[in-house]
C-alpha cells in the first residue's frame, strides 16, 4: 500500500483547504496567544518583583494554579462551563457564553502567561545583586535598571526557554479541538475519522508540526545569534 | 460526584506520577548527554544532538508514542505498554530539557570557566564542578516548568495504553455524563501534585542560591 | 535552504515514508491458528463509548464485553481486553498489536474499502437527543432553525447534515471531537440537539436526568459492526467470529444482552455487504 500517494490524495480539493484553513487557525492562535501571553507574563513577572507584597501573593496564587493545571481542563472548563457563571443584572442576565475561537485564544493567552512570568522571573533572579546596586548608585532610575541593565543581561538566558515555552504552546492549540476549534487537528482528524486513514492523518501532523517549530526554532536562533553580541560587549 | 468516583481519580493520578517521575529524571541525564553534543566542537555529533532535539521537540509527543509503540516492533524490538510510555516521555522531555540546559550552559560567566582553566581543572572536572551546577542553578525554575509540563504531558500515554488521570477523568465524564463536577475535580488532584514539585523546585532554588552566596 | 534545514527534511519525509509503508504490514501466519494456539483473543478497543464499552465504579463493562464473553466460549479462547483511545485503536488493528476490534463503528462503504466488519451488532440509525422539558422540539423536524451538533466525520453527522439540508429552515450544524462533547454543549445551552445512534442516546437518557431522546429515529437505516483487519491472515479468524456470532444470534443469547444494555431488541441482517451511506 502506498501511504505516500495518498497522502498527497489528501492535500487538494476539499480536503486540502480544510487542512489549510486549520493551519490558518493554529498560526492565528499560536502567533496571537503566545504575544498576548508574553506581554502578560512580563507584566506579572513585574508586578510581582515590585508591586506590593498582596500583589505578590495574589499573582503567585494564580501562576501555580494556571501551571498546575492541564491545559485540556481549562479550556474544557472554560467553555463548556462558562454558560453556567452569570451575572444577573437589572434585565436579565449575562453569562459568559464564548465562541470557540474566542474561549481558545483567552485560555491560550492565560495559560501562557502563567509559564512567560515564571521565565522572566527566573531571568530577574539571576541577575547579580551587584549590578543591579551599581545601577541605582550611579542613578539609574527603576525603570532604566529595567531597561539597561536586567534585560539585556537576562536575555541570552531566558530566550531558549521562551522558544520552548512558544513551541509548547503550539502543542497546546492541538487540545482546543475538545471545545471545537477547528484547529489544524480538528481539520486533520477529520480524515482519520472518516475515511479510517488514520496513518495518514498522523503523518500529517507530524511533519505540518514539526515545520512549525523548526520555523519558530530557526527565529530563536537568529535572535539569539543578534543577541548575543550584547553579550559580548558587556562582559 | 461522589467520594467513589474522587477516589478512582486519585487511584488513576499514581500512575501519573510514577511514569512522569520516572521519565524526568531519565530524561534529565539524556538531556545532559544531548545539551553536551549540541555545545561539543565535534561536528556529527553536534548535528547528531540538534537532529535529536528537532525531532523530539518538533513532533507531536502523541504521534512519538504511536512511532515507538506500533514501528519498533516492526523491527522485532515488541515494546510493552509501560516501556513504550517512559521511553517516549522521556525523550520528548529531553529535547526539552537540553534546551533549557543549554541557556544555562551559555550563561555561565566566561571568568569563572577561565578562571577554572588557569587553576589547572580539566574540561571534564570544569564541566561537573563549575559549568554544570551554575546552568542547573540557573535554570531551575525552567526545569521546574518542565516537570511540571511532563506531568500534565504524560496524560497523552494512554494511547499506548496507560489509564492515567485524564484518561480516567474522560472515561468516567462519558460514562456518568457530568463532566463539569469531574474535570474539575481532576484539575484539583493535578494542581496539588503540582504544587508539591513546585515546592520541590523552590527549595532546591533556596538551596542553589545560600550555596551561591 | 541550509544544510541542516535539508537534513530535517528528508528526516521528516523518511519518517511519513517509514510511517506509511511498515505500519500495515504484519505477521502473516494465520492468525486463528495463533489465537487458538494461545487460547487467548485479544480485543482492542476505547472506553468512552456507552453503552457499548465504558467504565463503571473503576470496571470496564458493557455490550461488548458481554458479548465478546460468549464469542469467547464459542471459539474456546479467553478474551483479553486492551483498551486505548479510539485514536491508537484502529492503528494497532492494522500492527497486530490486537485481534479485532470491539468499538464497534458504524459500517459504511469508505471504510469497508479498508476493514472488514463483522456480522452487525445493533442498529446504528440516528435519533435526536434533548434538554429535558424542552417543549420546541418534539419530532426530529422541530429542529429546523435551531442549532444542532454531531462528532466530527461521524456518519451520524453526515445524517444529520443531510437531515437539516431537507428541513424549511436550516439552523446551524456544529462538530465536535466527540459525542461527549456535543452532549456537555448541550448541556451548557449552545445547541438544541446531538444526532447520534439510537442505541448511545438512549443510554444517555436513561443515565443522565438532563437528557430525553426525541423519537422517531430518522435518516438511512445503518448498522453497528466490529472493524476487522482485511489482510488476508486474517481471513479464519473473521469467518470463526461471525461463525461465533450466527450462533449467539441464533440462540437468543445476542437479543439478551441487547436488552440488558439497549433496553430493546434489535432485528440486524447477518451481514452488511453494501451499506447505505
Amino acid at each position: 500500500m502506498n501511504a505516500l500517494s495518498s497522502i498527497f490524495g489528501y492535500l487538494h480539493g476539499d480536503d486540502g483547504w480544510n487542512i489549510l484553513s486549520g493551519l490558518a487557525n493554529t498560526i492565528i492562535l499560536w502567533l496571537v496567544g503566545s504575544v498576548l501571553g508574553a506581554a502578560l507574563g512580563f507584566f506579572i513577572a513585574v508586578a510581582r518583583r515590585y508591586g506590593p507584597k498582596p500583589v505578590d501573593w495574589l499573582l503567585k496564587a494564580h501562576v501555580e494554579v494556571i501551571r498546575g493545571t492541564p491545559f485540556l481542563v481549562q479550556a474544557y472548563l472554560l467553555y463548556f462551563g462558562g454558560p453556567y457563571l452569570c451575572l444577573a443584572l437589572g434585565d436579565g442576565s449575562v453569562c459568559l457564553t464564548l465562541e470557540p475561537f474566542h474561549a481558545g485564544l483567552l485560555g491560550l493567552t492565560v495559560y501562557g502567561s502563567a509559564y512567560y512570568s515564571e521565565l522572566f522571573r527566573a531571568g530577574f533572579e539571576a541577575i547579580p545583586r551587584g549590578h543591579i546596586e551599581a545601577a541605582t548608585t550611579v542613578g539609574f532610575t527603576r525603570w532604566q535598571t529595567l531597561r539597561r541593565i536586567i534585560l539585556p543581561e537576562m536575555t541570552m538566558l531566558v530566550l531558549p526557554s521562551m522558544v520552548n515555552m512558544t513551541i509548547l504552546l503550539l502543542k497546546e492549540t492541538a487540545v482546543l479541538s475538545i471545545i471545537s476549534v477547528k484547529e489544524l487537528k480538528f481539520q486533520v482528524d477529520i480524515i482519520g475519522n472518516r475515511d479510517y486513514a488514520f496513518v495518514e492523518s498522523f503523518t500529517i501532523l507530524a511533519l505540518v508540526y514539526w515545520a512549525l517549530v523548526e520555523i519558530c526554532g530557526a527565529v530563536g536562533r537568529a535572535a539569539e545569534a543578534r543577541l548575543s553580541r550584547y553579550r559580548f560587549a558587556h562582559s | 460526584m461522589s467520594w467513589e468516583l474522587f477516589w478512582l481519580l486519585v487511584e488513576a493520578s499514581g500512575l501519573t506520577i510514577l511514569y512522569s517521575a520516572v521519565s524526568i529524571v531519565v530524561g534529565f541525564f539524556v538531556s545532559a548527554a544531548v545539551c553536551a553534543g549540541v555545545l561539543s566542537s565535534n561536528r556529527p555529533i553536534s548535528a547528531a544532538a540538534r537532529l535529536f532535539v528537532s525531532f523530539f521537540r518538533g513532533t507531536p509527543l502523541l504521534i512519538q508514542l504511536l512511532l515507538i509503540y506500533y514501528l519498533l516492533p516492526q523491527i522485532g524490538l515488541n515494546v510493552p505498554s509501560a516501556v513504550a510510555a517512559v521511553l517516549g516521555l522521556s525523550l520528548c522531555t529531553a529535547a526539552y530539557q537540553a534546551e533549557i540546559l543549554r541557556g544555562g550552559f551559555q550563561s555561565v560567566p566566561r571568568g569563572l570557566i577561565e578562571a577554572a582553566d588557569m587553576c589547572g581543572l580539566s574540561a571534564f572536572a570544569t564541566f561537573r564542578r563549575i559549568r554544570l551546577p551554575i546552568a542547573v542553578r540557573l535554570t531551575l525554575p525552567a526545569l521546574t516548568s518542565e516537570a511540571i509540563m511532563i506531568l500534565k504531558s504524560s496524560s497523552l500515554i494512554s494511547v499506548v495504553g496507560v489509564v492515567e488521570l485524564t484518561t480516567m477523568a474522560k472515561d468516567l465524564a462519558s460514562s456518568t455524563y457530568q463532566p463539569l463536577p469531574i474535570f474539575a475535580a481532576a484539575g484539583f488532584v493535578y494542581l496539588v501534585i503540582n504544587l508539591v514539585v513546585a515546592g520541590f523546585g523552590q527549595l532546591a532554588e533556596r538551596a542553589a542560591r545560600r550555596g551561591h552566596a | 535552504m541550509n544544510r541542516r534545514a535539508l537534513i530535517n527534511w528528508s528526516l521528516a519525509l523518511a519518517t511519513g515514508v517509514v510511517l506509511g509503508t511498515a505500519l500495515p504490514s504484519a505477521a502473516s501466519a494465520d492468525v486463528l491458528e495463533t489465537v487458538k494456539k494461545a487460547g487467548v483473543l485479544k480485543v482492542g478497543t476505547e472506553t468512552e463509548f456507552a453503552p457499548f464499552d465504558f467504565i463503571d465504579k473503576g470496571k470496564h463493562v458493557g455490550l461488548n464485553v458481554d458479548l465478546f464473553e460468549e464469542i469467547g466460549k464459542e471459539m474456546g479462547v479467553k478474551i483479553e481486553w486492551v483498551t486505548l483511545p479510539w485514536d491508537g485503536v484502529l492503528p494497532g488493528l492494522e500492527t497486530g498489536k490486537f485481534d479485532i476490534v470491539a468499538g464497534p463503528a458504524t459500517i459504511t462503504k469508505k471504510r469497508l474499502e479498508r476493514y472488514k466488519f463483522s456480522p452487525p451488532i445493533a442498529e446504528a440509525t440516528v435519533a435526536i437527543l434533548k434538554k429535558k422539558g424542552d417543549a420546541s422540539i418534539m419530532k426530529p423536524e422541530d429542529i429546523a432553525g435551531k442549532p444542532t451538533g454531531a462528532g466530527k466525520a461521524t456518519a451520524q453527522l453526515a445524517q444529520l447534515q443531510e437531515f437539516v439540508k431537507k428541513l424549511p429552515k436550516q439552523g446551524e450544524v456544529k462538530e465536535y471531537v466527540g459525542f461527549n462533547e456535543a452532549y456537555a454543549d448541550l448541556a451548557a445551552g449552545r445547541i438544541a440537539g446531538v444526532a447520534n445512534s439510537l442505541p448511545n442516546i438512549a443510554f444517555v437518557a436513561q443515565t443522565s436526568p438532563v437528557f430525553e431522546v426525541v423519537q422517531p429515529t430518522f435518516g438511512v437505516k445503518t448498522y453497528f459492526g466490529f472493524p476487522e483487519n482485511a489482510a488476508p491472515e486474517y481471513a479464519s479468524l473473521n469467518d470463526a467470529v461471525a461463525a461465533a456470532m450466527a450462533k449467539i444470534k441464533a440462540d437468543g443469547r445476542m437479543g439478551k444482552i441487547q436488552k440488558k444494555w439497549f433496553g430493546v431488541e434489535f432485528d440486524t441482517p447477518a451481514e452488511v455487504k453494501d451499506p447505505a451511506i
